[in-house]
């Protein structure tokens, strides 16, 4: 766990769902996972997208030890998930939160459901305090914390989601699909507060998400398909290359789609243009 | 509009008040609209904004605390009014319909509603059958596989097909996309165009634009339970800033081309789809 190494590394990492749960999903024969590698240095921002069943959230699930490889290794701050001693540390180290909020929100009041992780690891109360505190002026909470968690728009609980995870000040924080039961402006929030922490706290954020949009402003886009990574790059990068998108199954955003076919009618749109703005800029400078 | 088959006028509801949590503001106030029979509209509206309240009126499943619903002549909640019937000419497909399936096969699955209608063997057999044709999933392959072997687009397709085999005149969709990757979505918007294109009225709610831009004809924006907005998807679409004070985005690509306007573009505004942007912006630029 010294500097140099990743802070998140799998090493040739396969994975197959026990027989019973993969009727439910109706996955076919295949791995979820399949001999897959990968280093994500800490401080990134990495987006993560593929089709349903890609196996994007599998690969998140193996970065807290909620799921152990079948073969091969991952590492977290150089410490191995499958050794049962390192798996507290671990789930510390990075923290998750998923499509479902209301899945991980336990307490009648928002400042005890952000202090309830804190309070079972027995840390003074005063340190307590301070860090719920802390926590709930990051998301944008603060203002709202004597209430009941059921009176929070969808947004606001995806934020009280974020804040108990943030309690524990972890190094990295997985959001796996954690914007797709959002409405749009709701979602572009969730995702200014991920930057905001990445940039403010050095947080790793892996993002994990079937929506092109959201992953244009991340450092590293990853595309997985059948439990393998099919492409790694840039956003510029990996969103130039649009058919290969769409043959992985991805909805291919308009504004993308129609400056992609500019560029080919001969009109320059800057590859780097990958959002609204951005192409309006190149269009009508 | 000549023949609406949907009327609201001045209709308003409250949730009675059964726990603390419920709060006592209106679910919807002072609504009043109509929807053309044979078309496809949508209700759009930031979550808590009263599209659920709202089209479940539709179907008798809330009865109006004021106000009148009227749906094909028929008025919701009038003394004696058969709510029986009107669920049968009013399907609804909730969220997530796939959740709600659980027989053995899918035959017995799509036949369970209009079982229930006391339909003749032959006639029951020939709706599950159609409508499963309709969904794109052949009986002959499907009808008697387990639901729970088939991908969610399918299921949610198999959900589709017990209603329709009710034969409902109007068909409500609530977040028909939601949780489809963009392959099953496109497969199922397909299949509600071709529902639309044989005259059925179809009323999708809905919060994500794109999908409202691909398939609805007709919009009405909601907003903590009053009809803010009303028109196409193109006069709607052409008003970010409205939309936005309501909680909701234009869909990315009126978006972009709102931009290309303030930036001093004259796009005009029957410019809507990829096509047409591309004609325009490719005539102008040479």
């Amino acid at each position: 766990m010294k500097n140099g190494t990743s802070l998140i590394e799998f090493r040739r990492v396969s994975y197959a769902y026990p027989r019973a749960y993969r009727q439910r999903e109706n996955s076919q024969d295949q791995p979820a996972l399949s001999e897959l590698s990968l280093q994500i240095q800490a401080g990134e921002y990495v987006a993560l997208l593929g089709h349903n069943g890609s196996g994007k959230s599998t690969l998140a699930r193996h970065c807290n030890a909620l799921l152990l490889p079948e073969q091969g290794q991952v590492l977290i701050a150089g410490m191995d998930t499958q050794v049962a001693v390192y798996q507290r540390h671990i789930r510390d180290t990075v923290g998750m939160i998923f499509q479902q909020p209301d899945n991980q929100i336990i307490a009648t009041i928002v400042e005890d459901d952000v202090a309830w992780a804190l309070t079972v690891r027995g840390l003074p109360a005063p340190l307590i305090v301070e860090r719920v505190d802390t926590a709930l002026k990051d998301v944008g909470l603060a203002h709202l914390r004597k209430q009941s968690p059921q009176r929070l728009s969808g947004g606001q609980r995806q934020r009280l989601a974020i804040a108990g995870v943030l309690a524990l000040r972890p190094r990295c924080i997985i959001a796996d699909e954690a914007t797709s039961q959002l409405d749009p402006l709701s979602r572009q929030e969730i995702v200014t507060l991920l930057h905001h922490l990445r940039d403010n706290y050095g947080l790793t954020i892996l993002h994990v998400t079937h929506l092109l949009e959201e992953a244009v402003q991340a450092d590293r886009v990853l595309v997985m398909k059948e439990g393998q990574i099919m492409m790694d790059g840039s956003p510029a990068a990996v969103f130039a290359d649009l058919a290969y998108l769409r043959a992985l199954k991805l909805a291919i955003p308009e504004p993308l789609e129609l400056a992609a076919r500019l560029r080919a009618a001969g009109i320059p749109i800057s590859p780097a243009a990958l959002t609204s703005e951005a192409i309006a800029q190149e269009l009508a400078p | 509009m000549s023949d609406p088959i949907i009327v609201t006028e001045h209709l308003s509801h409250t949730y009675a008040a059964k726990q603390e949590t419920s709060l006592r503001r209106p679910a919807l106030v002072d609504v009043s609209l109509e929807i053309a029979r044979g078309s496809c509209a949508a209700i759009i509206g930031v979550t808590g904004s009263g599209k659920s309240t709202l089209v479940q009126h539709f179907n008798g499943l809330l009865l109006p605390t004021s106000g009148r619903v009227i749906v094909n002549g028929l008025e919701v909640g009038a003394h004696g009014a058969d709510l029986a019937r009107l669920r049968r000419y009013v399907g609804m497909l909730f969220q997530f319909p796939e959740t709600q399936l659980f027989e053995r096969t899918v035959f017995a699955d799509v036949a369970f509603g209009p079982r229930r209608m006391r339909l003749d063997r032959r006639e029951l057999r020939l709706r599950v059958l159609q409508a499963l044709e309709l969904v794109g999933l052949p009986p002959k392959q499907y009808a008697l596989r387990s639901p729970f072997e088939l991908s969610g687009g399918q299921r949610r397709r198999v959900a589709l097909a017990g209603v329709l085999a009710m034969k409902p005149e109007i068909l409500i969709l609530d977040e028909p996309g939601v949780g489809l990757d963009a392959e099953g979505r496109a497969e199922f918007y397909t299949h509600i165009q071709a529902l639309h294109q044989q005259g059925r009225t179809v009323i999708l709610v809905s919060h994500d634009m794109a999908e409202v831009a691909a398939l609805a004809d007709q919009l009405f924006v909601l907003h903590q339970g009053h009809l803010v907005m009303q028109g196409t998807p193109r006069e709607i679409f052409a008003q970010p800033a409205t939309l936005n004070r309501h909680g909701l985005a234009p869909p990315p690509l009126s978006e972009l081309l709102s931009l290309l306007r303030q930036r001093g573009l004259p796009v005009p505004l029957e410019v809507a789809t990829i096509d047409e942007a591309f004609r325009w912006l490719t005539h102008i630029t040479y």
